[in-house]
């Protein structure tokens, strides 16, 4: 029925469709129009065909010239004295110059060519079935960084509040020292020298004899040439790091092989995978997408453990820890035998610097990990990178929110035994490079003030105990804006959502990350969840098993942070399209890469790949 | 006020015999009708005087002022005070309550039906939120009498505040639950009550009593509570006006409405059709099962609507056909509706699940639950249609959005003039589940 002249504001921007049959003559008004909440089902239902209908904005105050049907679309055929359209065009930038905002680019941002993103239709379950699109896309980064200085110069201009321009202050930073690894071989003892590692022959033995519930446990050096090998379902892949010295994790020095990946796989002694939640099993070169954060690199060598634990407890959580435990007997032989390396072996150094950035917009990442038990499960700050002992697992800490510094998570702060679909999981490397962190931590107009993981735990009454935490932790951090992202699909949506709803009903913008698309659209939604990026890459939108295929990656976290830009400017996301488009996401790196001058770098996804038998029959 | 016309066949049974004749004088609480075999007793809801008697209806002409006062019904023990007050099912099929409660189901379950499925009623919910106390009470003595030993409120969860407001009253209660429901349609269906609560499907022929059960609307229990405590009998009733009305579309939701009262006077009350728009039709009742009706007819005892749409879309004469379903409006509805859109009936299917009871009225075998629906789109297809209407429930109806646009059909849902009248989703697909989590130990 007819939509009030609220409603029709809202809508500005919907299509125009008549209510009830109008006569020739009638000026149309609010009163005129149908509810565009109906017209995807309208649409569906093959009642409504919107071809050619111009907007509701355009039509009020227009006349109709011809005798229309109720449902009947408002174009220029049945309508005189409507608007023109509006050009897609770009309001500019505020003119004035903020005098001491010397960070504020000089790009000319295309304030209104809002982008939408892939589309999420969200379904809740209370209230009267409401129908939310949720938008994947933002603005182009440009009004969001020219608008927010101007306005704080203008606060600052105007009293005491905030000085215009203050120091950035070094928190804490974290050098990695590189050394190189170019083979792997067995020997007497584990030790490295040169480039060469050597891995103490019989080791395995002690792993097996170490884990009451791991029967078997076989070790395979891969090399590039051996890529074309046969794999049971990838459990993790880590980076080999210590510490050097007393230094703790999430600061100081940290000693890493290049050129090496330790890569934890098994079963159970029947046979079956474990955590069979679609797994990753089959040749390596064709289930692994080389180079995502959480992925091994092409030209890596694997350190590859076969575990086998025993029947039926591939599922229970003692079963997957035993496996990562077993298989870190190996990798912490390899650490001590890293700390007695000369500096002279480093080929590379990095350092990671954790500034805060007082005046500028206070952001924070909420980042969900599983936690529903069983290999849902992650050690939290164990004493070395993506090491077992001292690590807490967050199931036992009861999934609530724990705050870790972004260089905490640089450096293997999480050990990961997550087992979901293996497209969206994040793997204990991913964390070791994880791309939101890095954009975040150097993005130079925004003020990280650290990172919470949060687990996401089995029962919904849980998932909202572990959430109204979240929510009093953001509140309590006074942030500007703030990121949720999470790993996998489905259940976990549930606290997903609650998260944004949490933060979002204290006044706070969020920008939420996740695999959606077509198999992961999300389950339920609220009215918070209006700026979404999708981390999908696949095809077909699809988990299509391909290992780290769809997490989040460089691409992602920089659209998330333009989208949050964009939110903290108070501009809002495009609402979404009915179906998801990956033309979206697209758009809204185009017009990012216009706005910033610098092209963003798209991943491959697993088309890329030689074609697994698995994937033929399964998925493409 | 217009003159109170009281049906004579108001419930389950036969017509009721008129006891007063032309010119008597009638209080409110005077028995004026009484049954003839299964049935339940009739009272004038007004003061005022008999006006005329019809075959089907007795007519009253309301006094000016009316009085609270009523005619109190005798003392006695409970089950006969519920029979001697004329309490019926007031949420629609308007079976006796003293016969009802006759059947003892001992150590069994007396459901409550607060699920109030039928788009845009809100009264009973109302209720609940505003009454709940006489709404206990009234399951308490439904319970006491049948020999019951739990009571079990079947409510849907989106209604927040009325499952506080429950929870609340009933946290001290040792024998009386919750029992959240999805905000699907339909879960307040008799037996899709009891599959719900108590787990059991019953076949369409089979009582609540097979799951040694009854189940009892909500309002029902009010009236068990005033035929008890206040001597009351059962002669008014609560309901929603809603729809294409002057002051918009948001619901008027009446207590205790006299029974006989014209739709004429109740949508008056509530501000009036809407004079801008034509109106498409007036329903009594709720959108699925309502019937159109106009305005000179009166409500009942279980009247729970009365809802003004919008106008119909104009199809032309365009070819459809009719999917019909236990769950929605029968034939005689669907054809009505085929007319009102200006189609031209060209397909009559049924849906496979939907049993012909002994009644002539239909029941679904498994109300909710789809049994699929492609074969019956085919055959519209196949007969030349170019539009289907479909009065399925919210599953069936997904399934039909399933198929039948790839079929190129254009898909109507009986319930379409009316949801886009009251701004309410349209019954399409289907977007949430279909199970809630429930209250820990039902509290």
């Amino acid at each position: 029925m007819s939509i009030t002249a609220e409603t029709a504001k809202e809508h500005a921007k919907d299509p125009a469709v008549l209510c009830c049959r109008r006569e020739a003559g009638q000026v149309i008004s609010a009163s005129d129009l149908e509810d565009p909440a109906i017209f995807d089902d309208l649409v569906d239902s093959g009642l409504l065909n919107l071809d050619g209908a111009l907007t509701i904005e355009q039509v009020i105050g227009a006349k109709l010239t011809k005798t229309t049907d109720s449902l009947g679309p408002l174009t220029t055929e049945n309508l005189e004295g409507y608007t023109a359209a509006a050009e897609e065009a770009p309001a500019e930038a505020p003119v004035e110059e903020a005098p001491v905002a010397t960070e504020a680019p000089a790009a000319i941002a295309p304030a209104a060519a809002g982008v939408a993103g892939g589309t999420l239709k969200i379904h809740i379950g209370e209230g009267k079935d409401i129908n939310l699109e949720i938008p994947v896309g933002a603005l182009g980064a440009g009004a969001a960084t020219v608008v927010p200085v101007a306005s704080e110069t203008a606060e600052a201009t105007t009293g005491e509040a905030k000085a215009s321009k203050e120091e950035e202050v070094v928190v804490r930073t974290l050098t990695r020292k590189h050394f190189s690894i170019t083979e792997v071989k067995r020997g007497p003892e584990t030790k490295i020298e040169g480039t060469t590692l050597y891995i103490r022959e019989g080791i395995e033995k002690e792993c097996v004899a170490d884990q009451e519930l791991v029967v078997d446990l076989k070790l395979d050096i891969i090399t590039p040439e051996d890529y074309h090998t046969y794999s049971e379902t990838i459990m993790d892949v880590q980076p080999v790091a210590t510490k050097e010295g007393e230094d703790e994790l999430g600061s100081g020095v940290t000693r890493v092989l290049d050129g090496v990946v330790v890569m934890v796989t098994g079963t159970d002694a029947n046979g079956v995978q474990i955590g069979e939640f679609g797994s990753s099993e089959g040749y390596l070169d064709e289930n692994i997408m080389w180079g995502r954060p959480g992925c091994p690199e092409k030209g890596e060598i694997f350190i590859k453990t076969q575990v086998t634990i025993k029947e039926g407890t591939n599922m229970e959580r003692p079963g997957p820890l035993a496996a990562h435990t077993a298989t870190d007997i190996i990798t912490q032989e390899i650490r001590e035998a890293m700390k007695t390396l000369e500096d002279s072996l480093v080929v590379d150094t990095e350092e990671f610097v954790q500034k805060r950035r007082p005046g500028k917009k206070k952001i924070v990442i909420v980042k969900e990990i599983m936690g529903q038990g069983a290999m849902h499960d992650n050690l939290l700050l164990p004493v070395e990178p993506v090491g077992i002992l001292g690590g807490k697992p967050n199931v036992d800490l009861g999934n609530v929110p724990i705050s870790v510094s972004p260089l905490e998570v640089l450096d293997g702060c999480v050990h990961a035994l997550t087992c979901i679909g293996p497209a969206s999981k994040e793997m204990s490397r991913h964390y070791w490079r994880e791309p939101l962190v890095l954009e975040a931590l150097h993005d130079e107009e925004v003020d990280l003030c650290g990172v919470i993981f949060v687990g996401s735990p089995q029962i919904n009454a849980e998932k909202f105990y572990v959430s109204r935490r979240v929510g009093m932790m953001v509140e309590m951090l006074d942030v500007d804006g703030a990121f949720v992202t999470t790993e996998g699909f489905g259940n976990n949506h549930i606290d997903f959502a609650s998260h944004h709803e949490q933060i979002g009903m204290r006044g706070i913008p969020v920008v939420g990350l996740s695999f959606c698309a077509v198999q992961g659209a999300l389950v339920v939604g609220n009215k918070y969840m209006t700026s979404m990026v999708d981390n999908n890459k696949s095809e077909s939108g699809i988990e299509n098993e391909v290992l780290g295929c769809n997490t989040l990656c460089h691409e992602d976290g920089i659209r998330a942070l333009a989208m949050l830009k964009a939110e903290m400017a108070g501009e809002k996301s495009k609402a979404a399209e009915k179906k998801w488009n990956p033309n979206v996401k697209s758009t809204n790196i185009e017009l990012i890469s216009n706005v910033t001058g610098k092209k963003v770098e798209l991943v491959e996804n697993e088309q890329s790949l030689p074609m697994s038998e698995k994937r033929k029959a399964k998925y493409d | 006020m217009r003159n109170v016309q009281i049906l004579l066949r108001q419930h389950v049974g036969a017509p009721c015999e008129p006891i007063v004749k032309v010119g008597d004088e009638v209080k409110k609480g005077t028995l004026i009708a009484t049954p003839t075999g299964l049935g339940a007793n009739i009272f004038s809801s007004v003061y005022g005087k008999v006006e005329e008697i019809k075959e089907d209806r007795i007519i009253i002409k309301p006094d000016e002022v009316q009085g609270d006062e009523f005619v109190p019904i005798s003392e006695g023990d409970h089950l006969d005070m519920i029979k001697e007050a004329g309490v019926v099912g007031m949420g629609g099929a308007g079976f006796p309550t003293g016969v009802k409660l006759s059947t003892p189901i001992e150590g069994g379950y007396v459901l409550v039906n607060a699920v109030e499925c039928e788009p845009g009623l809100y009264h009973n919910i109302r209720q609940i939120e505003e009454d709940v106390e006489r709404t206990i009470k009234g399951l308490k003595y439904a319970m006491e009498i049948t020999k019951a030993a739990k009571g079990v409120f079947a409510i849907k969860a989106k209604n927040k505040k009325a499952v506080d407001v429950l929870r609340a009253a009933l946290k001290d209660e040792d024998d009386i639950y919750i029992h959240l429901l999805a905000d699907i349609y339909p879960m307040g269906e008799e037996r899709a009550v009891v599959r719900e609560c108590l787990g059991q499907l019953l076949d369409v022929d089979q009582l609540p009593s097979v799951a040694n059960s009854i189940v009892i609307n909500v309002e029902t229990l009010l009236r068990i509570t005033e035929a008890i405590e206040e001597r009351k009998p059962c002669y008014s009733k609560n309901l929603t006006v809603i729809g294409q009305l002057n002051d918009g579309n948001e619901p008027h939701v009446y207590m205790d409405e006299p029974v006989g009262k014209s739709v004429a006077d109740l949508i008056e009350e509530s501000s009036g059709l809407d004079e801008k728009e034509p109106i498409g039709e007036i329903i009594l009742g709720g959108p699925f099962t309502g019937k159109a009706t106009t305005v000179d007819a009166p409500i009942t005892k279980t009247t729970g609507g009365i809802i003004a749409t919008m106008e119909f879309m104009d199809l032309h004469g365009a070819p459809m056909g009719i999917l019909i379903c236990a769950c929605g409006g029968d034939e005689n509805r669907m054809k009505e509706l085929v007319e009102k859109y200006n189609a031209k009936l060209v397909s009559v299917t049924m849906c496979k699940q939907a049993v012909v009871m002994k009644s002539g009225a239909l029941k679904c075998e498994n109300p909710g639950n789809c049994p699929g629906q492609a074969e019956k789109v085919l055959k519209m297809k196949k007969d030349g249609a170019e539009y289907i209407i479909i009065g399925n429930c919210s599953d069936c109806s997904n399934t039909v959005m399933g198929s039948a646009p790839k079929m190129k059909l254009k898909v109507l849902h009986q319930t379409d003039h009316v949801m886009r009248t009251i701004h309410h989703p349209l019954y399409r697909h289907l977007t949430i589940s279909k199970t809630v989590d429930q209250l820990p130990n039902g509290k």
